[in-house]
């Protein structure tokens, strides 16, 4: 099973010689006259902020806690008196971007470890105290156990490996079974979202299995939801129920009668269905099927009608594509497989030929580098490519951008695998083979190989395959295509998003802050536009044709910017109960967030399909500040038929969120209801 | 604190400016202490404890007695200038203090780097070319007379001219000028300014502690890129002169009839060997050497600042307190100044290289206040020090070499 930690890779540092510069600082901190204390803390911070991001940081961090808490480095601070601190502040310290207030929020946690571990007699704390409150805080930051980051951690940079760091060395160190259940939520919630990379899932249903298996460890009554997480990894059906290990499910396969695989391939399918995860022993199971029993391959796929008549049609195709791709490491392109065949794509003309070519397709040394240093040699890197194709075809709203600063990227992959596959692998090709993309720019050809460089200085290896190779190209691409722009005037997204989508994106645009100023500009128009284009009780009932490509200021939970982030509108559609909502696709590895006041994005059981995320219109309207459209008489600007009090409670919402330092200096009263 | 903790049989110094390096290491000293800085010190001084006498060090005038009669009463025995500025008047006050009215014309001199050039010359040191300049139209003829001299002609490129502040410290208003259209770049507020040919050469600074007029340690410090790093102790390269450094600091102190304290001169070696005097100040000196000498030797540069101004330290205890050049430095210790290289800036971002280079240890760089940098005309001041430390001289010079071309604002 591959457990490859990609994008973790810390640069090589001499651990040794760091934690003796930490020594050496602590000394001098410690030695220093209360009058020179605060010359001397930042280079203890800045050490202490290397040390953490160093494998084995936070226990050295954790071993000098008594040292440096004496040495003074909470002198002055609120973390001073660990009595009074509140679990719930944590959140906002560990996500916060400034390196000082998670290093001293780290070195307090870690403190408050080793004093509930009995390392450390403090006075006015005790063990059990400590404890408490670590459970607490873990509980609260459950979301960095998993890994899965948001556009705030994104914004954190490296920082955010700090905080990721901290809270599995602290759940590690006082024991997971104090939050499993809180773990196990988290993971189906994450799972709902069926994303591609599920490797940091893998990881912490791991850690579940561990626990329960591990005599010394009391769960009392919890931990019990684990059960088909942990099956769906290591036992999904009866004959591998104990997790014998492949080579022994091998040989008791070649033992089964006709009705013994039969269940076999139900067992796996409903698994796979169930969770979005896929077994290794799954894929031993299809690869043993295809020289055995290849009609059993719709069972094992647990294939719609749809994708049973395309699995007929295009046999040769499928098996060929389990043989080169299917293996034990490579386990999650089944699922992967079982959706592309399930959306019908194979019916599109292109689609056959273009997967034929990806099968046959020699990679460039950059492409296998990346690929190999991100998931390893085994089975090899174009296995492992065409899983990656597999997926992201099967599941294009599972694309993450990882802890990259390449939204945009992530964005125009997921929306080529959703309505244009055939020029997504088109674009694989190129950049595997080639390792150069060409794209235009209002008719230039702007090259993926010749750009300067991208938005992200690196692309880091958390990605899955196919963004692995592809994302690097195209962020050069976007951001070439955005150094075109200079000097034009406006936001440069209006000429970039069209180009670099392609033709669906509307080129039709809007944007309701004023580049040059920072400052909101026409808001109630612009917000009336998108009404006018968007909502189906102002459009004339007309559905989004192709997703559009649209901006968002993301806030965080207490509704402060964060950031501008690109997103794709999906389709507008009354949910369930009836209330008309905005869904949308976000390259963040987790979408559902909390952006503050009562925005909180749903991801599940608001009418949502896998991967997408959701708010009622209104909500949605309150964040947006880029929108495209299309010049068509359908979807004409049509501002009178939007309900005024709507737009006033939207503005509203703008203004007590990411607005509220933009209000440019003549509509302070904006916000008022106005007087006609 | 130090106030109980001072030995009685050794001297009560006065520092001069504020500085909290140096208060830190007084406070750390045996000897009795008292800061002598501006009144915004005070609150500071009360609320930690400081012993301090407020002083406001404007140019010398009619009060300067004053502040000399205060610390007499005191009972300080020695004013130590931390700052170019508290030059002067720790040679004023010390000519009360010690009865010595020569100290006063000393530190004049010390303060004047035309005045203290021609003192040089006169004690037969060698030194280039020099002149003072009031206005524009002196730096012209100057630069014009210094190609002649150097025999070029008319269409040839012309050798650079120096362009110094006589009384400011190290790099501040430091101009290099080398065509006559330049000359209008100088504001009229800076003249009049010292201008020096320039010297090929290889630049650098000497630190030497002065005690009953001889040497009791002299460092060399090596500048890699003058005005952006410095590391001690030098290069064997550059210590290979050392025998004859130490023999011009002999002259200089005989020159300029030093008995005591702290002298930071800096000198050019050509290619011949041939030694040539820049300018010396008396106090310590800037980027931060006094730390990189403590991190390479581990002994408290300020503290032995303080005890060689001291009139009652003893021969044996200085004999005691500095250890051997060069061969007792557990390492090299460099740092380097940081100027954001681009126009426009937003953030910090310290180059990943560097951080995680192994000689790498700290930085004071903060992140910037305004996104537009200025233009640096003069050689400015830098946004930070980067600090390194390990046991080649020469990966030491190279890696500081290297950090001129990142970028640590972007």
């Amino acid at each position: 099973m591959s457990n490859s930690d990609a994008g973790k890779t810390a640069p090589v540092v001499d651990f040794d010689t760091l934690v003796r510069r930490l020594d050496d600082a602590i000394a001098a901190l410690a030695e220093s006259r209360s009058f020179t204390k605060a010359a001397k803390l930042p280079r203890v911070f800045d050490i202490v902020r290397r040390v953490l991001l160093q494998p084995g940081g936070c226990q050295a961090i954790q071993d000098r806690a008594e040292k440096l808490e004496q040495a003074g480095v909470f002198a002055g601070t609120d973390w001073a008196d660990p009595s009074i601190l509140l679990p719930n502040l944590t959140t906002y310290s560990l996500q916060s971007t400034h390196p000082d207030t998670i290093v001293v929020e780290a070195m307090s946690e870690l403190r408050l470890l080793a004093v509930a571990l009995g390392h450390y007699l403090h006075p006015s704390v005790s063990a059990e105290q400590a404890h408490h409150y670590l459970t607490q805080v873990l509980a609260i930051n459950l979301r960095l156990l998993s890994g899965e980051s948001g556009e705030a951690e994104r914004e954190q940079g490296k920082l955010a490996l700090v905080s990721r760091a901290l809270v599995q060395h602290i759940a590690a160190e006082i024991g997971y079974e104090h939050v499993i259940d809180r773990l196990i939520d988290e993971i189906w919630r994450i799972l709902e979202q069926r994303p591609i990379q599920v490797n940091s899932v893998r990881q912490m249903i791991t850690q579940i299995a561990l626990c329960r298996s591990d005599p010394s460890v009391d769960l009392g009554g919890s931990g019990q939801g684990a059960e088909r997480l942990i099956s769906s990894l290591y036992g999904p059906t009866q004959a591998c129920r104990e997790d014998p290990g492949i080579p022994v499910y091998e040989e008791r396969l070649s033992h089964m009668d006709f009705g013994a695989l039969q269940s076999e391939a139900t067992g796996f399918a409903r698994s796979m269905h169930d969770t979005g995860l896929v077994s290794p022993y799954h894929a031993a199971f299809l690869r043993y099927i295809l020289t055995q029993e290849q009609p059993m391959i719709t069972d094992a796929l647990g294939l719609s009608t749809t994708g049973r008549d395309c699995l007929m049609c295009y046999r040769s195709l499928v098996y060929r594509l389990i043989e080169e791709s299917v293996f034990p490491e490579t386990a999650q392109g089944i699922y992967g497989l079982a959706l592309l065949l399930d959306r019908g794509i194979l019916y599109q003309p292109p689609i056959e030929p273009a997967l034929w070519r990806q099968i046959q397709l020699p990679l460039c040394q950059q492409a296998r580098n990346r690929i190999e240093l991100a998931y390893g040699y085994q089975p090899s890197a174009r296995a492992w490519l065409l899983q990656g194709v597999l997926n992201i075809l099967g599941q294009p709203l599972g694309v993450g951008q990882g802890n990259n600063p390449t939204c945009q990227a992530a964005r125009a992959l997921s929306m080529w695998a959703y309505n244009d596959p055939d020029y997504l692998l088109q674009m694989v090709a190129w950049a595997a083979r080639e390792d150069e993309i060409v794209m235009h720019f209002e008719g230039n050809p702007v090259s993926s190989a010749k750009s300067q460089g991208g938005v992200a200085s690196d692309v880091t290896l958390d990605l899955d395959p196919v963004s692995l190779v592809v994302v690097p190209h195209l962020d050069r691409i976007y951001a070439e295509m955005g150094r075109l722009c200079i000097g034009r005037p406006g936001d440069p997204h209006q000429w970039v998003n069209p180009e670099f989508h392609g033709w669906s994106a509307g080129r039709g645009f809007r944007i309701n802050v004023d580049v040059a100023t920072g400052n909101l500009m026409e808001l109630e128009d612009f917000l009336r536009h998108f009404y006018a284009c968007y909502h189906p009780h102002c459009n004339g009932d007309q559905p989004l044709v192709h997703p559009q490509p649209a901006g968002v200021a993301i806030t965080d939970s207490a509704a402060r910017f964060i950031g501008w982030h690109a997103i794709t509108v999906l389709r507008v559609a009354p949910d369930p109960e009836g209330v008309m909502r905005v869904y949308f696709f976000n390259p963040n590895n987790d979408s559902g967030q909390h952006w503050g006041n009562d925005v909180q994005v749903s991801t599940a059981k608001h009418g949502e399909r896998f991967g997408e995320a959701s708010l009622p219109f209104e909500q949605f309207a309150s964040r947006l500040y880029i929108f495209h459209y299309h010049y068509d008489p359908l979807e004409k600007d049509e501002p009178v038929e939007v309900d005024d009090e709507e737009i006033r409670k939207v503005v509203a919402r703008v203004h007590r969120s990411w607005g509220r330092d933009r209000l440019p200096a003549d509509t302070m009263q904006a916000s008022q209801p106005p007087s006609e | 604190m130090s106030e109980e903790n001072y030995d009685p049989n050794k001297g009560y110094i006065a520092l001069l400016g504020w500085s909290l390096n140096a208060v830190e290491a007084a406070d750390k000293f045996d000897r009795r202490y008292v800061v002598v800085a501006p009144d915004w010190a005070e609150t500071y001084c009360k609320e930690h404890d400081i012993p301090y006498v407020p002083w406001n060090f404007e140019r010398l005038n009619d009060r300067s007695f004053e502040i000399a009669q205060t610390l007499k009463d005191m009972g300080v025995d020695v004013a130590i200038p931390l700052f170019e500025e508290t030059v002067e008047w720790a040679g004023a006050i010390n000519s009360v203090l010690l009865d010595q009215p020569k100290l006063f014309g000393q530190s004049m001199l010390l303060r004047d780097k035309a005045l203290m050039k021609r003192r040089a010359q006169l004690g037969g040191i060698r030194v280039g070319i020099f002149e003072e300049a009031h206005d524009k139209d002196d730096v012209i003829r100057f630069l014009k007379r210094v190609n002649q001299t150097l025999l070029k002609l008319d269409g040839d490129p012309n050798d650079p001219i120096h362009l110094k502040a006589f009384d400011k410290a190290g790099c501040l208003g430091h101009r290099v000028i080398r065509t006559p259209d330049e000359v209008d770049t100088i504001p009229e507020e800076e003249f009049p300014v010292l201008m020096e040919s320039h010297l090929d050469g290889w630049e650098f600074a000497v630190e030497a502690w002065i005690h009953n007029g001889k040497i009791a340690f002299l460092n060399i410090s090596e500048y890699v890129t003058l005005g952006y790093s410095v590391f001690v102790p030098a290069t064997p390269d550059l210590e290979k002169y050392r025998e004859q450094v130490t023999r011009e600091i002999e002259k200089l102190i005989k020159t300029f009839d030093i008995e005591f304290g702290v002298i930071h001169p800096e000198y050019f070696v050509t290619s011949d060997s041939t030694m040539y005097f820049g300018e010396v100040a008396y106090r310590p000196p800037g980027f931060k050497v006094f730390e990189l000498l403590e991190k390479a030797y581990g002994f408290n540069a300020y503290q032995a600042m303080f005890m060689v101004f001291d009139p009652k330290t003893t021969e044996d205890e200085v004999k005691n307190f500095f250890p051997k050049e060069v061969v007792d430095a557990k390492g090299y210790a460099g740092c380097f100044g940081v100027y954001p290289r681009r126009r426009v800036v937003s953030k910090l971002e310290m180059p990943e290289e560097t951080e995680n280079h192994p000689y790498f240890e700290s930085h004071e760089l903060t992140p910037p206040l305004e996104e537009t940098v200025t233009k640096r005309t003069a050689f400015g001041t830098h946004w930070g020090l980067v600090y390194f430390f390990g046991d080649d001289a020469y990966t030491m010079r190279d890696l500081l070499k290297h950090q001129e071309e990142l970028d640590f604002y972007v």
